[in-house]
């Protein structure tokens, strides 16, 4: 019986809801989103693409370094596990807070520098 | 009057994820059950053998979407083993919190999902909006709800920092108030009783023979919980208990999650006063020596065991696991018989059934009795060609 | 003129096209409760907090393609949906809305309304058996299996106002009430709500359809436009409950300053939040237990109220 009066309570309660695309629940600080990539650090060497476990990282030749390559995020292969930011020996990449990655079209998610 | 089969599965809404079985019936009654896999078979362990030992942790973890943690801390256990290496205290612990943290949302989920498959939505909704508090904590924790990718091999990823100790122990006793509520709230309802009392008989002696594991095993009075028996990451150091109950049907697995919901809790505060500052992982080098190890932790759903080979190449050699569900389903088909159709949502439920979790074991064999393997370049020019983009 | 007015009586107010919109809004207020309940919002966007989300559902399911199984009994399968949706509008017909029916009213028609809820559980059986599904099938037995339990106490329930009213007239026994019949017959009024919640297929004997069991019981085979009409039907149905509920325990539409139809509908929508309360309280029970409770507990509950009806009646003659 202890379900009666709970059940009734929450008639008066506010409900838990959150009507997501209008108002958003905070995140925490180490949410992993979308990557940043910052260029001019990269030096090119490759281990964040030879680490991915999902393959979401491929390499494309760049003059913007000295090894000639620079990584290409597929967004939406990434398992947003993190190995990326970790294993980046110039902390080029960075996991933001940002997670409205959805998309009607597989091209707009892939993201590169510049 | 002849029997009839009615098959419950592959799609069917008491079943979530892709399995059969074929029920046969007399009336209402359950004759005979035959139960069959595969049908989400993905390759993991073959994949594991392709990806390195890294890559192969992030694999494991999605082995199974619910109880992850464990994944991947039997799969670090085992690796670490083969370079004799020894993690860090405050590794150890913060592997227990996230660990302990893991188990109180898949007992909660679990505890929802009975309350769905006996009808009773209201007690479902409640429990999920209560298990957030804990999916926030992982947030925090680790930067996502679900999947925190905190092992890693030689430690763990992400540290506790002293400011989420008291948002971590707010929640944990708002978890602890409500989970005591639902205690009573499964203790005295007369529409669950009713439901779940004598139901899904599993007698100590069969539990035994069908090695049952996990809280099914306890729920049958049988003393089994890896935690006590093999002590892995510190989990001597911390007081606890083994609970079982002596009903053996689906009330005490009920009862039983929801003791051990809060054992957890407590294990997780006794975990955060123990913990001392300290390094939370070690640089390991990238293939690990020749050997081969096997490790066990105990998982929400019972006793979970990897095992990794290394011929000193940069993959595995062979990696195998074996997950309680699978180890739970000649108990689950021992249970069955004998009830009725309204039953069987309670009871496949009672086990807490995971079948991704199960099925690795399986080659995809369509082409009738042809077996071909893709090899990983294969698979991505596939994948390449079919949605015309990517790697 | 006075044949117009009887149309219209039938065809608009109170007749078929203000029981569709009582249909489509006590759908509504029940899911808003019944999630309010569960503290979730339910119904939002269709309309304002999303009163027309019903009708949304209701045109949505017409426009889906109309399939009928190969294996089905394809004449009892195709009309089952008429008569479910024929049934509780002609039944609820009877219903005093306004003060008076909007058909006609005679001595014994209670027996009728109750005989054409009968009739529809039968309709519910023969849609489950001519789908020849196998949960369709076993909705469709559990289904007459469940109706043996709960119509009994139900018709008891009923008949033992009719004996202290006086009366089989549905029209005369709500408006003949000196007090409403709820603070009288307590017991009846419960058991009637009990019933009530196993005639309208709700948790917690929502068994015929039982969605982790039985998938959607003798409902599986059904889609797009046949399926908008049975859940219609459902939602005339809980109409017609709640109107029966009001009409012989709630005095029907009597009460002080506003119109009798108000009343009326204000006190349907008691009995329907009441049933969503009840909705969100239990777990479902087993055909078993639901049919051994109901000749255990709510019959002989039933039958005392019949008993305690008589006492009453004869202690307020000898007054």
């Amino acid at each position: 019986m202890a379900m009666i009066r709970e059940v009734f309570k929450h008639l008066f309660k506010r409900p838990v809801t959150v009507k997501y695309p209008f108002e958003k629940t905070p995140i925490a600080e180490r949410y992993r989103g979308k990557h940043e990539f910052y260029v001019d650090r990269c030096v090119g060497c490759g281990l964040c693409a030879r680490e991915c476990p999902a393959l979401a990282i491929e390499l494309v030749p760049s003059d913007k370094n000295v090894n000639g390559r620079i990584p290409v995020f597929y967004l939406d292969k990434c398992i947003f596990c993190g190995q990326c930011e970790r294993i980046c020996p110039r902390a080029a990449i960075r996991l933001t807070k940002f997670y409205e990655l959805a998309s009607p079209d597989r091209k707009t998610l892939v993201y590169s520098a510049g | 009057m002849s029997y009839y089969q009615v098959p419950i599965g592959p799609q069917h809404p008491a079943i979530k994820e892709a399995f059969q079985f074929n029920f046969i019936l007399d009336g209402e009654v359950i004759v005979d059950v035959k139960p069959r896999l595969g049908f989400v078979h993905r390759g993991i362990e073959k994949g594991m053998e392709l990806r390195t030992w890294v890559q192969g942790i992030f694999l494991a973890e999605r082995i199974c979407g619910i109880c992850n943690v464990p994944h991947t801390t039997c799969y670090c256990l085992a690796v670490e083993k083969l370079y004799d290496i020894d993690v860090p205290e405050r590794a150890k612990y913060l592997r227990i919190i996230i660990n302990e943290l893991n188990r109180i949302h898949s007992h909660l989920l679990w505890i929802g999902i009975l309350g769905m498959e006996l009808g009773f939505h209201t007690l479902f909704m409640y429990v999920w909006r209560d298990r957030e508090k804990v999916m926030d904590l992982v947030e925090m924790i680790s930067g996502n709800r679900v999947t925190p990718s905190m092992n890693c091999i030689g430690g763990v990823v992400y540290d506790i920092t002293p400011e989420m100790i008291p948002i971590i122990k707010r929640n944990l006793d708002y978890l602890e108030e409500r989970t005591k509520y639902y205690k009573s709230v499964l203790e005295e309802d007369p529409s669950i009783r009713a439901r779940t009392v004598d139901v899904g008989v599993l007698s100590t002696e069969k539990a035994l023979d069908l090695c049952a594991v996990g809280p099914t095993a306890r729920a049958s009075n049988v003393k089994s919980d890896v935690r006590f028996d093999d002590p892995y990451t510190l989990y001597d150091t911390i007081d606890f208990n083994l609970i079982t109950y002596d009903t053996c049907d689906v009330w005490g697995r009920a009862m039983v999650r929801v003791d051990e919901t809060l054992e957890s809790i407590s294990v997780v505060r006794q975990a955060l006063d123990k913990m001392r500052p300290g390094p939370i992982n070690v640089k390991v080098k990238r293939i690990p020596p020749v050997g081969e190890a096997t490790a066990r932790v105990e998982a929400p759903r019972g006793e979970l065991l990897h095992y990794v080979k290394s011929d000193g190449k940069e993959t595995p050699y062979r990696a195998k696991m074996r997950t309680p569900t699978m180890a739970n389903i000649p108990s689950l088909c021992e249970m069955l018989k004998g009830y009725h159709i309204a039953d069987i949502p309670a009871i496949v439920a009672s086990i807490d059934p995971c079948y991704c979790c199960t099925e690795r074991v399986i080659f995809i064999d369509p082409n009738r009795g042809e077996k071909w393997v893709w090899s990983y370049d294969e698979l991505r020019n596939y994948s390449r060609k079919y949605y015309g983009v990517g790697v | 003129m006075d044949n117009v007015f009887t149309l219209i009586r039938i065809f608009i107010f109170p007749g078929l096209l203000f029981l569709s919109i009582l249909a489509f809004l006590f759908e509504w207020i029940d899911r808003k409760a019944y999630a309010r309940f569960q503290n979730r919002i339910g119904p939002l966007y269709a309309g304002p907090s999303g009163i027309l989300q019903p009708i949304a559902d209701f045109i949505k399911l017409m426009g889906k393609e109309d399939i009928t199984p190969r294996y089905v009994d394809t004449l009892i399968f195709n009309n089952a949906p008429i008569f479910a949706v024929a049934i509780p509008f002609f039944a609820s017909l009877y219903l005093p809305l306004d003060g008076s029916p909007i058909l006609s009213s005679f001595e014994g028609d209670v027996v009728l309304l109750l005989t054409l809820m009968t009739l529809y559980t039968i309709i519910v059986f023969i849609a489950g058996w001519a789908s020849t599904n196998r949960f369709s099938t076993v909705g469709a037995a559990r289904a007459i299996l469940q109706f043996l339990a709960y119509e009994i106490p139900m018709f008891i329930s009923v008949a033992s106002v009719a004996v202290y009213v006086g009366s089989t007239s549905l029209t005369y026994i709500s408006m003949n009430q000196p007090v409403p019949m709820i603070l009288l017959q307590p017991i009846g009024f419960i058991v009637f709500i009990i019933s009530m919640q196993a005639e309208l297929e709700r948790i917690p004997f929502d068994i015929p359809e039982a969605e982790s069991e039985i998938v959607a019981g003798w409902l599986t085979e059904y889609c797009g436009p046949k399926l908008a009409f049975l859940r219609f039907a459902e939602d005339l149905r809980l109409v017609f409950c709640s109107g029966l509920a009001t009409a012989i325990f709630l005095a029907g539409g009597s009460g002080p300053i506003l119109p009798p139809v108000v009343w009326f509908v204000l006190k349907m929508i008691f009995i329907v939040l009441l049933s969503s309360y009840i909705r969100s309280l239990f777990a479902r029970f087993r055909i078993d237990q639901m049919v051994s409770g109901c000749w255990r507990y709510l019959i002989p509950l039933s039958i005392l109220q019949l008993i305690l009806t008589r006492f009453v009646e004869v202690g307020l003659r000898w007054l």
